[in-house]
């Protein structure tokens, strides 16, 4: 298959270490590289000599939303799903099974009075584990 | 020979941001000397693998991968991308759910519950509900607890009970780092000391220049140490020698105290005094780090007296018991609620992408409904979908829905056909001179690609040379610059 093509996936990271066949160190020179290449990523305004100031997704999304898009053009931020219009259903936060309760004291959902009797034994780090597992954390303590 | 020299196709994101595509066309052009390249969507050649004899056609192909799920409508084979949406849940959040699930539940193991072997239990033993309440109410009745649930034994470890050590190794511990701070702590304060008896020595040489009468080399020693006057010098000297005589007095009851912590060993109450006396900061920081090491403590004192009464069976105690969590990992995609995602899930995302389209073309693509990806390979995946789309198509109305041949792999067979089929062929390449008239973000559409979108982006200048102006050339942008057969 060497006439063929060679599929590889990239995330939405930079994947750059991708290379079609040397997995060399970086001690030999590889051979299918150009030994001169400098990328031009390198440059970066605070970057040192050394470092390869590579953009993370934020900084993409944030640099491509100031380039003129029209109103209909699909762009990477622009196919983000929608925010649901249903209201959530509740669950258990320990069970899973559909929860019409809640604990006054520590805001877990609960089905059965065992469940209930569970949650208050908890120690506080694992009710809070729950809770961040939900997304469902005070935000001032 | 430096290069590489055959094509390459790539797969990319779903709208894949113009800098991105930039950075990997010049990796793949300049470093790498590849002669041309095309860019695609891996969802897209799954579809074009899996294609039947009437292509082009239209569906509506949902690849969950692992680390979003794309919903994307294909009209005659174009990807219609003003319509695509993308949650952004995927196989990643659904090991991680199950984690920590699993680690809140059995705390004992925080450890021993790995991503990877999440990853296992997702693949082996987990399923999609077709119908999740109905499902949950099943797991309510104990007989089928028991029959359905899955025991997950792990390795065998020496951790009881959540405590590492025995006590008696603990309190070892406990005096070898009081031992270690109380060292710290002499060790700082005798450097301390060092620096301020250098100091004041200066001073003092500096006054008996004045009073030897030396006026001028005074008043120079005066400056060189930022001070206005002799009176100052003085008042410094003094506040000098007195911290120097009360860091020798703390090294001298501190050598009094780590002889006596030395002597009597107690286990129990552990004597915070010795250090608590300290005012330095130093001292203070690492007594609050041990502080908690402290009360930890308490709690353990009592636990081994009462786990010696009952049969320890060390087998079931590494076991998890994974019940309704079969089911409620793979769901994030359905509900999102359940992580405290504010997106739609597949349902209703699906029902958002149908409804921008008249009911004509909603009706064509749901005819092919098309799944694909890694996260889509959970038994009762089609079912679950086949119902959905039953409650929310119109009544009696008829849709059909498919599943890729090999989700994982398609993506690659998809590109390898394509790759074949187009390889003599011009369109959907882009060669060298493309890449170098026209920019790294260029792309040419095929089709399983994306759309492209012609703007410019300014060329990141290396670091030496100075940066180019920046060249933004919005062409018309009317859509698609259709190259394909």
């Amino acid at each position: 298959q060497s006439a063929g093509g060679e599929a590889m996936n990239e995330n939405k990271f930079l994947n750059t270490d991708s290379s079609t066949g040397s997995v060399e160190a970086t001690v030999k020179p590889l051979p299918f590289k150009d030994p001169n290449f400098i990328h031009s990523g390198i440059g970066g305004a605070a970057a040192g000599k050394k470092n390869r100031t590579w953009k993370n997704l934020k900084q993409i999304l944030a640099s491509e939303r100031a380039l003129p898009w029209q109103l209909n053009d699909p762009s990477y931020f622009s196919i983000d799903a929608p925010p649901s219009f249903k209201p959530a259903k509740k669950y258990s936060d320990i069970s899973g099974l559909p929860a019409n309760y809640t604990d006054p004291q520590s805001k877990l959902r609960f089905s059965t009075t065992e469940e209930f009797a569970y949650i208050r034994m908890l120690p506080s780090d694992v009710v809070t584990g729950y809770l961040a597992l939900r997304k469902a954390t005070s935000i001032v303590s | 020979q430096g290069c590489v020299d055959h094509p390459v196709v790539l797969t990319e994101a779903v709208c894949n941001p113009l800098y991105s595509r930039q950075m990997m066309s010049e990796l793949l052009f300049e470093c790498y000397q590849v002669p041309k390249v095309s860019y695609g969507v891996d969802s897209l050649y799954s579809f074009y693998h899996n294609r039947r004899q009437n292509w082009p056609c239209s569906g509506l192909v949902i690849s969950s991968g692992y680390q979003c799920t794309h919903i994307l409508p294909v009209l005659e084979g174009r990807l219609d991308a003003k319509n695509c949406k993308r949650i952004n849940l995927g196989g990643c959040q659904a090991a991680v759910y199950l984690q920590r699930l699993l680690q809140l539940k059995y705390p004992g193991h925080f450890a021993a519950i790995t991503l990877s072997r999440m990853e296992e239990i997702l693949h082996e033993h987990s399923y999609i509900a077709e119908d999740y309440i109905e499902e949950l109410q099943k797991w309510r009745s104990p007989e089928y607890y028991e029959n359905n649930m899955h025991k997950m034994q792990l390795p065998f470890s020496n951790k009881l009970l959540g405590s590492t050590l025995t006590s008696e190794e603990k309190q070892e511990r406990r005096q070898q780092q009081l031992r270690r701070l109380q060292e710290l702590n002499a060790r700082r304060r005798e450097e301390k000391l060092q620096l301020d008896q250098e100091r004041l020595d200066r001073l003092l040489y500096v006054q008996e220049l004045l009073e030897d009468g030396q006026m001028d080399q005074f008043h120079k020693a005066l400056v060189e140490l930022n001070m206005d006057s002799a009176e100052e010098l003085q008042s410094y000297i003094n506040k000098l020698s007195l911290a120097i005589e009360q860091t020798k007095q703390k090294i001298l009851q501190a050598e009094v105290n780590i002889e006596v912590d030395v002597v009597d060993s107690k286990p129990e109450t552990p004597d915070l005094d010795p250090l608590g006396s300290e005012q330095s900061l130093e001292d203070v920081e690492s007594i609050n780090e041990f502080e908690p090491l402290f009360a930890e403590e308490q709690p353990e004192v009592e636990k081994p007296v009462a786990a010696v009464q009952p049969v320890f069976n060390l087998a079931e105690y590494h076991q998890l018991f994974l019940g309704t969590e079969r089911i409620r990992a793979p769901e994030i995609v359905f509900q999102p609620s359940l992580i405290g995602e504010d997106q739609a899930g597949i349902a209703e995302t699906m029902q958002y992408v149908l409804e921008r389209y008249p009911k004509e073309q909603q009706a064509v693509l749901v005819q092919n409904v098309f799944l694909t990806g890694g996260n889509a390979m959970y038994p009762g995946l089609k079912a679950r979908v086949q119902r959905e789309l039953l409650e929310m198509r119109p009544f009696q109305s008829s849709f059909q829905v498919h599943l890729a041949s090999s989700p994982i792999l398609d993506a690659w067979y998809g590109a390898r056909d394509w790759a074949v089929e187009y390889m003599t062929r011009e369109e959907g390449w882009i060669t060298r001179k493309d890449y170098e008239e026209k920019g790294g973000e260029y792309l040419k559409e095929h089709c399983a690609s994306n759309v492209y979108v012609p703007i410019r982006l300014p060329k990141q200048a290396p670091r030496t040379t100075e940066a180019l102006a920046p060249s933004r050339v919005l062409a018309s942008s009317t859509g698609n610059p259709c190259e394909q057969a």
